[in-house]
């Protein structure tokens, strides 16, 4: 299998904390990858390093065959990087934008106007090509943004928080073209705090204080979750279920946390007793119990929730 | 080096400049604004102005009297001659104001008859320090020589002239130069610093470093705009200066555009090192204005005549490229001398502007 990332050992200080810790992961080529995280996780300290904007303290990277220290200058041709912040001009026009860049990656004439279209409808931005980038919607500067790091046909594509500020209806586009990318057979990774787009990549690593929680496809993630998961929903009498935070679990149960408008409770599979008596004893309100599938971000509260407690003394 | 992502930078950053037209407009209304401010807010104070005497004869009167302009305030005697053939050329090459001239017989003169003649030549290139010399002149010589032959006058009228609002137009020789000094440096040094650290603070420098992009494409290309823009401010200057306060160049003016470019090389040079050090827009814009502009309105001589600072500051002076800059103008503007006259200050300022940009381009950062 050609891996387009290779990460081995690597570590990175910043700002005085550790922001990597040994993190060692093959992305395969190609792959619509994710790199999940709240922040602070270190997402975006990764990125940069793959990025080649900053060089990590310890370890070593392949990025796609070649040394990530010492061939930085030929990967900078290769890779398109999409930084968090959104980093266009923004008193310039879509269409200045796009040319600038297809300027500087060296791409002209015939093949250059031939991008610019494609790019354009792809991010369907024809109908704005004169707007400054400025007065662009939080959505289209990212479709934008993506457009113009695609001028180049990079090999590798790092974004870095693409979708963090935008609306859920853009969201969804941005994920549709990133798809669509995917089955160009372009390699992406994507790095992201929302739970419900880690679906949408086809293997992703779970970042947590600069170390990597787990890692798989969602299925297998979803798998090798190692709970029972029931959803209560409240009655007539309430809005929403809480739960305090500070109180213990209901009796048997692991874990109990808000999830949609409901809480969600986890307990283990040898549980033998009856929920519906112990959660409805302990949630005032509670009406249904349904036993459900858990989802990646059932998964993640599980794996954070055993994360926290193995770091506390 | 690639020329077309080099001319993709300067396309972008020519369409920030134009964009950005309160800036725009700063850049070429200020320099008019300041011309006009500074043709009459003007006034300098100046002491121990560079003199020579000629004198023949060096009877004991004319000793006295060398003695008594160099214990002056005002004057220092950079050199007594016996005889100048080229008063000119004296004042070209060792930077003196005046000429004090005493003829031969001038101690016989005095004892025989009571009266004797003498000349001051005094350089009018610099207006201010050519008034004071005029005013301060003749009393002093007069109570000296009146001194050496022990005769009391007596005091009727004591007058004492004082220019205000500067009314004399020639004052414009004087801030002209200075102006262009200050706005050629502003521009390149200032806002070329301001340009490269917007990119660092917005986040486009990380974006452009991953890219084909070298350095040295990057900063070329950001730079030439602005060379054009103080270009474009230093004829400005020239226009304003000839149409409203009657400046002519006497010398040659290709000279002093070929001067210009190597002035605002070793500016474009300095906005490079801030932009190394500065990481915000605000901070490049506070040591551009600490560690340019300040030093060149204060210590280049612009305002205040260099001969009158403290030995300390006159050392800095000696580093401010604005220094050097003004003594070509003044040079070609107001003199009409040449490079072989020249072309030590020309020297020194390239010599800075490589220095300082060969250090930049090894401190650019091509990782964040």
């Amino acid at each position: 299998m050609v891996l387009a990332v290779d990460i081995r050992n690597l570590s990175k200080d910043h700002a005085g904390e550790k922001a990597l810790r040994g993190l060692t992961v093959g992305v395969p080529e190609p792959c619509l990858f994710g790199i999940i995280g709240a922040d602070g996780a270190g997402k975006s300290t990764l990125m940069t390093i793959l990025a080649t904007l900053w060089d990590a303290d310890q370890g070593e990277a392949k990025v796609l065959g070649r040394d990530l220290r010492k061939d930085f200058q030929s990967l900078r041709r290769d890779i398109g990087y999409m930084p968090q912040r959104f980093s266009l001009y923004q008193d310039l026009s879509v269409m200045e934008n796009l040319d600038f860049f297809a300027d500087i990656f060296g791409v002209t004439g015939t093949l250059k106007a031939k991008r610019k279209k494609e790019l354009l409808d792809f991010a369907a931005l024809t109908p704005f090509t004169r707007r400054r980038a400025g007065q662009l919607s939080g959505g289209m500067k990212q479709k934008l943004a993506l457009a113009c790091t695609l001028v180049h046909e990079p090999k590798l594509l790092l974004l870095d928080e693409p979708t963090v500020g935008v609306d859920p209806v853009a969201r969804r586009d941005f994920w549709i073209m990133l798809k669509s990318l995917r089955a160009r057979g372009i390699t992406l990774i994507v790095s992201t705090p929302y739970m419900d787009e880690a679906a949408l990549c086809d293997e992703l690593i779970l970042l947590h204080e600069g170390s990597i929680l787990a890692r798989g496809k969602p299925s297998q993630l979803i798998a090798a979750y190692p709970y029972r998961l029931y959803r209560v929903d409240a009655d007539a009498d309430v809005p929403t279920l809480t739960y305090p935070a500070s109180k213990a679990p209901p009796e048997g149960f692991t874990l109990i946390y808000p999830s949609s408008g409901a809480l969600h409770a986890a307990e283990p599979k040898a549980e033998k007793r009856d929920p519906f008596n112990r959660l409805r004893a302990s949630v005032p309100h509670s009406a249904a119990v349904t036993l459900i599938q858990p989802a990646l971000e059932d998964c993640f509260f599980a794996l954070l929730t055993g994360a926290g407690k193995s770091t506390q003394p | 080096m690639n020329l077309r992502r080099l001319l993709a930078i300067s396309r972008k950053e020519i369409r920030h400049i134009l964009r950005d037209w309160q800036t725009l407009a700063v850049v070429l209304v200020m320099p008019v604004m300041m011309m006009f401010l500074y043709g009459y807010a003007l006034n300098a104070d100046a002491k121990d102005i560079p003199v020579m005497i000629e004198a023949p004869d060096l009877g004991p009167e004319v000793r006295t009297l060398i003695d008594k302009i160099d214990a002056s305030q005002m004057f220092k005697v950079a050199g007594v001659i016996p005889v100048v053939d080229d008063a000119g050329e004296l004042f070209k090459l060792y930077g003196i104001h005046a000429l004090f001239r005493f003829p031969p017989g001038f101690s016989a003169d005095l004892r025989r008859s009571g009266g004797a003649h003498a000349q001051v030549l005094i350089d009018g290139s610099d207006p201010n320090i050519g008034t004071m010399i005029r005013n301060a002149a003749e009393p002093m010589l007069l109570g000296a020589t009146l001194q050496v032959m022990n005769i009391r006058q007596p005091k009727v009228l004591d007058l004492r002239s004082l220019v205000l609002y500067n009314p004399d137009q020639r004052s414009a020789l004087f801030f002209v130069p200075g102006l262009m000094a200050l706005i050629l440096l502003m521009i390149s040094a200032l806002l070329t610093s301001i340009a490269i650290t917007r990119e660092k603070e917005l986040g486009t420098m990380g974006q452009m470093l991953v890219s084909p992009l070298r350095p040295l494409e990057i900063i070329a290309g950001k730079i030439i705009p602005y060379i054009f823009l103080a270009t474009l401010d230093g004829l400005l200057i020239l226009v304003v200066g000839y149409l409203a306060f009657g400046v002519r160049i006497a010398g040659n003016p290709w000279l002093l555009g070929a001067c210009s470019l190597v002035y605002v090389f070793t500016a474009l040079s300095i906005g490079l090192m801030i932009s190394t050090i500065a990481k915000r827009q605000q901070h490049a814009m506070f040591i551009a204005l600490g560690a340019t502009l300040m030093p060149t309105v204060l210590l280049s001589g612009f305002i205040f005549p260099v001969a009158s600072m403290p030995i300390f500051l006159r050392t800095v002076s000696q580093v401010i490229p604005a220094t050097y800059f003004l003594e070509i103008v003044r040079g070609i503007i107001l003199k009409g001398v040449g490079l072989d006259v020249l072309w030590k200050p020309v020297a020194i300022l390239a010599g800075e502007g490589a220095l300082l940009t060969a250090i930049s381009l090894r401190k650019f950062k091509v990782k964040l």
